[in-house]
């Protein structure tokens, strides 16, 4: 340990400290004083609507108020130093106090940090199993990530029918969700920064979080893990709504059979703007991706279908559907838009579609 | 390589003077040490394939060889062990030879690692030939793109090891090394000694566990 | 004769052979494999990328000597023709020197500085504003992974290795690097690797857009360009570690007599630590990125969970190695500082053991820590607590080294020229990315705040406000030992004061949208986030220019500046007690060490003794003459 005061005896340097300290030492902390202020007055969160978001916009704030000191005083420190121990003319030669060390600094200045590292730990743990742990008759909803929509899908256990499939998030206010993410592809990542929590969607794997929204409205869902082109456009809407809301939307998706899991059962006649609006149990909506106001959907990441369908033949429309990157649309990427729906959807289905978006366009 | 700290040769004239020998604040040899180090990186690499092998293996839980009946030649693979093995041996055999000036000791247990060494490549590709006929090709499942990557790399630290020989071997038939100075097949040595005990790790992990 | 001597023209032409070669081994095999087609692009370009540029190298002759070696013909060791430079060509041919190639070090990677600066310049304009500016999704995408990894790969990491190249031997009183010719190799080894990234751009399907993390399995699906990272990376991490084994050994075996590790300096020591990590990680990025060429080139399925691959096991791998490599990235830049403050305050450092044993601390901790970037990937959900504690106590060792600065500072007589302002704007700046890094340690904070904007502030705070300022001091405080010329101190001062103001500017206000909700690596954002964008973006533009400053300062400095003392800086360590630019041998003695290297304030105190306490005079030829074409 190389802690020497060679100059231990030099009382006339003790006191030239003292006097140096205790202005230092105000000023750290009424700077920090100032800096605490200002970091909590900051609005850094977007709206909490989880019951989540509280304690981690608290432990937020506790890690604000701990660093801020940190910060400011090595500023304050560097700046005092600066003021006062610079190079005034005539100095030139002159050399600083041989000090090689100071024992007991050096373990204060290591034990404190230690300590307050550790706290803030055990503090940000105990979040942790708060926003982790597992709450009462809690709703299991499927997440499935794909390049690059998010699909969505009730079981049983919810719609108490058969499982739904669709490009919407609803969730009633209050009701703790479990939120299990996958994979068709790449990774993706399903965050929802208004309810702060995130996960990654891995293929092959079965990630998931708990989330209790509390509080209604339109929040939008993010992807936060490049999966490539389209990963900007990769976003959705999470809608919480009240109870009754909820069951109206719910029965209102029952109502339609077609769109329930897996395919149309052949023979049912298909409705062309139900698989716009929801897709089939394996196609994406189209409305995940397009704005057709007469199907009411908003999606952005492919053109705007009100515009883009005008004067197109059946034939055109189902040419962009069965090999979207024959011709692409101005302004939008290759490769964005699934090339597999002649696959994924039944002819009848194809048809249905086409049928409609040539109404729809006239 | 070899230290131009440890080269010197006095000119007269200023610009070509050559530099001044280097203080040695160490007893082991900068070679030595950097073949250590070297072997450090390698033993690195190693464990990247054997963390891959943990987390195919352990950690996604896909169960081991005989996957879908195809099932590794243990015996085969076992008496290649040996094989490499005893090259190690030789190649003691050939240092000692060169430390006590005795070159057909030398020369004799370069060529016999050599040989034997090469006994082990061929036996290794010899069994890739027979599994991808089976149709165990990395292709076809994560179980096989681990046992082709770990053997497989080692393979190309043996062909490594084989080159560095060969150059060691050239030059004692050309009549270098004395027992003063035979780095150039100490340092080899050292590295197909690793080769040899990587091989004991892979041929444990992948064939018998 | 021109064509077979060894340099530039023959790498030229072994280059182009190296391609005929990969097209005729990959359409050779294929034949014989009876696939069809029997020339395929990818796979001729996938060899190319591996051949060609050991087909370069050979071409420099960079190997000329070891196969002389290998076939057991006589090696001339005490031939020194590729021993220093006596114009500004001997800066272009496979040169010995350790200063020599400590300048190409440090003068190859500042240009990939610029490249990698302009390529986010680009990608500031795309974002001044929401919607689609001028370059599409993928462009983008390719643009900020390209940036990342020149800067990453072929700045940070290769101009340390630069600096410590021309400074380390003469702090410690050798001669050379224990392994010129490894070294000239691993310094000829990153133009190959810079501009196969950079010519990924040419590539059909465009550059490489996977980030400078290359996550499997997106990497593994998309166009060929991918490979150009994939193999671009295993040439530089061959020459890192090369670099690193080379300053380890010389480092233990060839310090001057007396001076024990406890009066080393701490670059020394800095770079010492760093080694280790180079050695023990390095590896396993390679490795992981040999993964994805096998799975790309030989249907491997390493990462394929349908064939029971696993797909987490790429991030574990990948950032086992980069998490240390940040440490690697930011190590050599404490050493920088402590030489600066000590010489600059005129004290010695603060508790110089502590300073040593704190780097050894994060060297330690540094591997236990790697899955704090996969807070939120799924992975087992126990391994986050044990890594959120080791993450958040590296900041203990950190801040003892903070801490000993700014008790160097106290009572100091603080000479604030250049090099001085940019070590304590790193100490101020530094602490802030640190901060955000320990707030990312707090797992319910980093599941926010993962992939989003502050994580793009903090690797700015860290890696420009960190690593790039201590680059900028330690440019400046070797310059005249570098060069033999002094800078100018106004401009310098400038250059610094432009620098600190925007970028603040420029990533100060990342830490808010990022909180706000901005993921990263997105070409396009809600309207919200325009104004602060657009304000990023023309700060980041100022921050481009400032570095304009500092270009002309160094060009016409190098070119026409004053020229330099000995010792400037009135400085104890070695390097400053032989003539500027050092003697082509650095020494004619190695000289004896008596004491540490701080002991600023202690009357009479020296660090080194030459023999018969002269100082080596500058031979004739030694100068290093720049450029002048
Ligand atoms: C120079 C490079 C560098 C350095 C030095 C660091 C240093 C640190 N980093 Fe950072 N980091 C990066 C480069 C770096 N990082 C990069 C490039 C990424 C993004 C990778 C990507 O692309 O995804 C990243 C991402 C990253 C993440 C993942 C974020 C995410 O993607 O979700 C985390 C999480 O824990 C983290 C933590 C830390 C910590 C705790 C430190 C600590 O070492 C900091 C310690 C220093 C201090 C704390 C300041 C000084 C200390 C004091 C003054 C003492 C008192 C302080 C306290 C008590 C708080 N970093
Ligand atoms: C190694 C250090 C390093 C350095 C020095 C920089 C420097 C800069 N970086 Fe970058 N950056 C990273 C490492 C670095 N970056 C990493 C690791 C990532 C993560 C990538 C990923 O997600 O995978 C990243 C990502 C990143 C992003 C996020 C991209 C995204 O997620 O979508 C942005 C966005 O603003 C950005 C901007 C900048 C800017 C403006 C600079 C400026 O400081 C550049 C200044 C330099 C110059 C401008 C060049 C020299 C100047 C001239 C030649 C003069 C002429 C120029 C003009 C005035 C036009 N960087
Ligand atoms: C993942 C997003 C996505 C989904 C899902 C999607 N599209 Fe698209 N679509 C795009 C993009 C991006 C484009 C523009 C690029 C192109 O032309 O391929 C596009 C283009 C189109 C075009 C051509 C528009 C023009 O201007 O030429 C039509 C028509 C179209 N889509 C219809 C559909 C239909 C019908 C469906 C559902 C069966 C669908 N899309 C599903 C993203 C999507
Ligand atoms: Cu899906 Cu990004
Ligand atoms: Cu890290």
């Amino acid at each position: 340990m190389a802690a020497r005061e060679e100059d231990t005896g030099n009382i006339q340097h003790r006191q030239k400290d003292r006097a140096a300290v205790l202005p230092m030492v105000l000023i750290v902390l009424f700077s920090s004083a100032v800096g605490i202020v200002l970091g909590l007055l900051i609005d850094w969160f977007p709206t909490p609507a989880s019951t989540q978001a509280d304690p981690i916009d608290t432990l937020w704030d506790v890690l604000v108020i701990a660093s801020v000191p940190v910060f400011v005083g090595v500023q304050a420190f560097v700046l005092y130093c600066v003021w006062r121990f610079r190079m005034r003319p005539g100095q030139e030669l002159q050399d600083g106090p041989p000090i090689h060390g100071n024992t007991r600094l050096e373990v204060v200045w290591t034990v404190i940090p230690a300590v307050l590292i550790l706290g803030l730990c055990t503090y940000a743990y105990f979040v942790l199993e708060d926003i982790e742990e597992a709450k009462a008759n809690e709703w299991r909803i499927n997440v499935v990530g794909q390049q690059f929509t998010w699909t969505f899908e009730y079981p049983e256990a919810i719609t108490g029918g058969k499982p739904i499939r669709t490009a919407q998030l609803y969730v009633p206010k209050d009701q703790p969700v479990h939120f299990y993410v996958k994979s068709q592809d790449v990774l993706h990542d399903f965050w929802v920064p208004a309810w702060r929590m995130k996960i990654d969607a891995v293929p092959g794997m079965e990630t998931r979080y708990r989330v209790t929204p509390n509080r209604t409205g339109r929040f939008s869902v993010v992807c936060a893990e490049l999966c490539g082109i389209g990963h900007a456009y990769m976003r959705q809407t999470a809608n919480v709504v009240s109870r009754e809301d909820f069951d109206r939307w719910l029965e209102e998706k029952k109502s339609r059979g077609g769109t329930a899991g897996g395919g149309t059962a052949g023979g049912e006649e298909v409705d062309g703007k139900t698989l716009f609006a929801e897709g089939n149990g394996e196609a994406t909506a189209c409305g995940a991706c397009h704005t057709l106001s007469d199907a009411g959907t908003s999606g952005t990441t492919g053109p705007d279908l009100d515009e883009a369908l005008r004067g197109m033949t059946a034939d055109e429309i189902r040419k962009q559907i069965a090999d979207p990157n024959s011709e692409i649309a101005e302004g939008f990427g290759e490769g964005i838009m699934p090339d597999n729906y002649e696959q994924l959807l039944s002819p009848e289905e194809l048809d249905a579609l086409v049928k409609y978006l040539e109404g729809v366009s006239k | 390589m070899e230290a131009a700290a440890l080269t010197h040769g006095a000119h007269a004239h200023d610009e070509h003077h050559g530099p001044p020998p280097a203080n040695s604040s160490s007893r082991v040899e900068p070679q030595l040490l950097g073949m250590l180090l070297f072997i450090i990186s390698e033993i690195m690499v190693f464990g990247a394939f054997f963390t891959a092998y943990f987390f195919i293996r352990v950690v996604a839980g896909s169960d081991w060889f005989p996957v879908d009946d195809f099932a590794l030649p243990k015996v085969v693979a076992g008496v290649n062990t040996a094989i490499l093995v005893s090259s190690s041996l030789t190649m003691h055999w050939a240092l000692e030879g060169a430390k006590r000036g005795n070159r057909a000791h030398l020369r004799a247990g370069l060529v016999l690692t050599l040989l034997l060494g090469a006994t082990f490549l061929f036996v290794q590709i010899n069994e890739y030939v027979n599994l991808t006929q089976e149709g165990l090709t990395p292709k076809v499942l994560a179980q096989g793109s681990v046992f082709y990557g770990l053997t497989g790399l080692h393979g190309a630290h043996v062909f490594i090891g084989l080159l560095l020989l060969t150059f060691a071997t050239v030059r004692a038939f050309r009549g270098h090394f004395t027992p003063e100075e035979h780095r150039g097949v100490e340092v080899p040595g050292i590295y197909w000694h690793f080769v040899d005990v990587m091989w004991i790790l892979v041929y444990s992990s992948v064939y018998l566990l | 004769m021109r064509l077979r001597a060894p340099g530039l023209t023959r790498a030229g032409l072994f280059g182009l052979l190296g391609l005929a070669f990969s097209y005729a081994l990959v359409c050779g095999l294929r034949a014989i494999g009876g696939d069809d087609p029997v020339l395929q692009g990818d796979a001729v370009a996938r060899v190319a990328m591996l051949a060609v540029p050991l087909f370069m190298l050979v071409g420099l002759g960079a190997f000329d000597y070891w196969f002389y070696w290998a076939a057991g013909r006589p090696t001339r060791p005490e031939d020194h023709s590729s021993h220093g430079a006596h114009s500004w060509r001997d800066y272009f041919r496979v040169n010995t020197d350790h200063k020599v190639i400590g300048i190409q070090y440090t003068v190859t990677s500042f240009f990939f500085l610029f490249v990698g600066g302009l390529l986010a310049m680009l990608m500031r304009a795309e974002l001044a504003q929401p919607g689609r500016q001028f370059v599409d999704a993928d462009t983008y995408n390719g643009l900020f992974s390209v940036h990342a990894s020149i800067l990453i790969f072929l700045f940070i990491i290769p101009v340390f290795a630069g600096l410590a190249n021309f400074v380390i031997p003469l702090m410690i009183g050798a001669p050379d690097m224990a392994f010129p010719r490894l070294n000239a190799l691993s310094f000829w080894l990153l133009p190959l690797a810079g501009t196969m990234m950079l010519l990924s751009f040419f590539a059909p399907g465009g550059s490489f857009a996977t980030g400078w993390t290359a996550y499997a399995p997106l990497s593994e699906t998309s166009p060929i360009g991918q490979e150009f990272f994939t193999i671009g990376v295993q040439f530089a991490g061959a020459s890192s570690i090369a670099t690193a084994l080379n300053f380890l050994v010389t480092i233990i075996t060839m310090r001057a007599p007396g001076m024990s590790f406890f009066r080393m300096p701490l670059l020394v020591w800095a770079n010492f630590s760093t080694s280790l990590l180079v050695v023990i990680a390095t590896p396993f990025i390679a490795a992981s990125q040999f993964f994805i060429l096998l799975d790309r080139g030989l249907g491997f399925r390493f990462f394929d969970s349908g064939a029971g691959g696993d797909v987490l096991m790429y991030q574990h791998v990948f950032w086992f190695y980069s998490h240390p490599a940040v440490y690697i990235m930011m190590l050599p830049g404490f050493g920088i500082v402590s030489e600066i403050i000590a010489v600059k305050a005129r004290k010695p450092i603060f508790g110089y053991r502590m300073m040593a044993f704190s780097l050894l601390a994060i060297v330690v901790l540094g591997f236990t820590v790697w899955a704090h970037h996969m807070f939120v990937s799924g992975m087992q959900s126990w391994i986050r607590i044990p890594m959120m504690i080791t993450t958040a106590v590296i900041a203990v060792p950190t801040g003892i080294k903070i801490f000993s600065w700014l008790a160097t500072l106290w009572r100091g007589v603080l000479r604030l020229d250049t090099p001085m302002l940019f070590a304590l704007g790193f100490l101020t700046m530094f602490t802030l990315g640190g901060i955000s890094g320990v707030m990312f340690a707090m797992i319910p904070i980093d599941i926010h705040t993962s992939d989003t904007y502050f994580v793009v502030a903090h690797i700015h705070y860290v890696l420009f406000g960190g690593s790039v300022f201590t680059i900028f001091a330690g440019v400046y405080y070797w310059f005249p030992k570098m060069t033999g010329r002094m800078f100018d101190e106004t401009l310098g001062r400038l250059h610094f004061w432009m620098t600190f103001v925007f970028f603040n500017l420029s990533f100060g206000p990342m830490h808010w949208i990022g909180v706000k909700g901005m993921p990263r690596r997105v070409y396009d954002y809600s309207e919200g986030f325009a104004g602060w964008n657009l304000f990023i973006t023309v700060a980041s533009f100022c921050l481009g220019l400032s570095m304009l400053v500092f270009v002309y300062n160094i060009v016409a400095s190098w070119r026409g500046g004053p020229r330099a003392a000995a010792n400037p800086w009135r400085a104890l360590t070695l390097e400053w007690q032989v003539s500027s630019p050092p003697p082509i041998f650095n020494f004619d003695h190695i000289p004896t060490v008596v004491g540490g290297p701080y002991e600023y304030g202690v009357p009479g105190a020296v660090h080194g003794v030459f023999k018969g306490g002269a100082r080596v005079e500058q031979p004739a030829g030694a100068a290093v003459e720049p450029s002048r074409e």
